[in-house]
């Protein structure tokens, strides 16, 4: 049995960031070794300023209650759980490049890469996961 | 009903009981027991299957209206005796006892939630200090979960000038008849 998982996360709302950090945290707590590669909108989710406001899909801005009523963790809070826990972040250097970021907008202790580097760790996991 | 360590996890969702779970799993020593105290429903599924995979043992969870109680028992790769307790019986045998005392030395939550009917109910840790409630004359059926604790608490008994001392082998594992609660 594979012990990895590989997940790609290539959206940016409030949605996407919950799905990704939640399977990776608990992923991660299982004591899989988890890698997560950003890539186009996915990128906000580790964006320094915009990982604190991502927006909820329109005409469902209302569930921002919902959140808060059940307790949810914010995503900040999950992202800083998933790196405590080990879980890889890659930045896609493609997207960076084509939309101008570096790696410092983004927070500590991504590593920046391309599709190899992620294919080489997701070549053996199971499963692998797409946001 | 008691743990030996408590995490409080009430009004945390998916997948902080998960991940606070893990954390405090941690920092037990094997073969102690961690009561996880939730509200997320999900919890109870969840830890379920967290322990089966990372191989911790999951005892069960009690509810008492919103509040659940889950109890789980940190394993690892238990090291194996060298030379295992000679005297054993198969845990088959002990649907037609006759005579002798079935000595359960699980925890109490392990018990609690599970145990042959007419089990007496001695923790390992608890054996030395207790010893003296047990009836030197009768035959011992030495039984835990796995037959690794009883093996030891067989050999402890059998130091302290217990002749009749049987370890029950596999263990509740393997056990086919019905299970006495006591929650």
């Amino acid at each position: 049995m594979s012990n990895k998982v590989a997940i790609i996360a290539s959206n940016g709302g409030v949605f996407d960031a919950y799905k990704v950090f939640n399977i990776a945290t608990a992923a991660a707590a299982t004591e899989k070794e988890v890698a997560i590669f950003f890539t186009f909108e996915g990128l906000n989710l580790i964006h320094k300023q915009a990982m604190h406001a991502l927006p909820l899909p329109e005409g469902k801005e209302h569930i921002a209650e919902g959140f808060a009523k059940a307790n949810v963790p914010s995503i900040p809070q999950l992202v800083e759980m998933a790196q405590e826990l080990g879980v890889k972040f890659i930045g896609c250097q493609m997207t960076m490049d084509v939309m101008g970021l570096t790696k410092d907008d983004f927070i500590d202790g991504i590593e920046v890469g391309g599709a190899v580097t992620f294919l080489e760790f997701a070549k053996d996991a199971s499963p692998t996961l797409t946001f | 009903m008691q743990g030996d360590v408590q995490l409080d996890a009430k009004g945390l969702a998916c997948p902080m009981p998960i991940v606070k779970t893990k954390k405090a799993m941690d920092s037990l020593q094997e073969g102690q027991i961690l009561e996880v105290l939730a509200t997320d429903k999900g919890s109870k599924a969840d830890l379920a299957a967290w322990a089966d995979s990372v191989g911790h043992q999951f005892i069960g969870t009690i509810e008492e209206g919103n509040l659940l109680k889950h109890y789980i028992r940190k394993c690892s790769n238990e090291s194996i005796e060298e030379k295992p307790f000679e005297h054993t019986v198969s845990i088959d045998e002990l649907q037609s006892l006759e005579s002798g005392v079935i000595l359960d030395v699980r925890e109490e939550v392990e018990y609690a939630f599970g145990h042959i009917k007419g089990a007496k109910s001695i923790p390992l840790g608890e054996l030395e200090n207790r010893i003296n409630e047990i009836n030197k004359d009768l035959e011992i059926y030495v039984v835990c979960r796995t037959g690794k604790r009883s093996d030891f608490a067989a050999k402890k008994l059998a130091a302290n000038g217990f002749k009749k001392v049987f370890n029950v082998v596999p263990g509740i594992t393997a056990w086919k008849g019905n299970l006495s609660k006591k929650l």
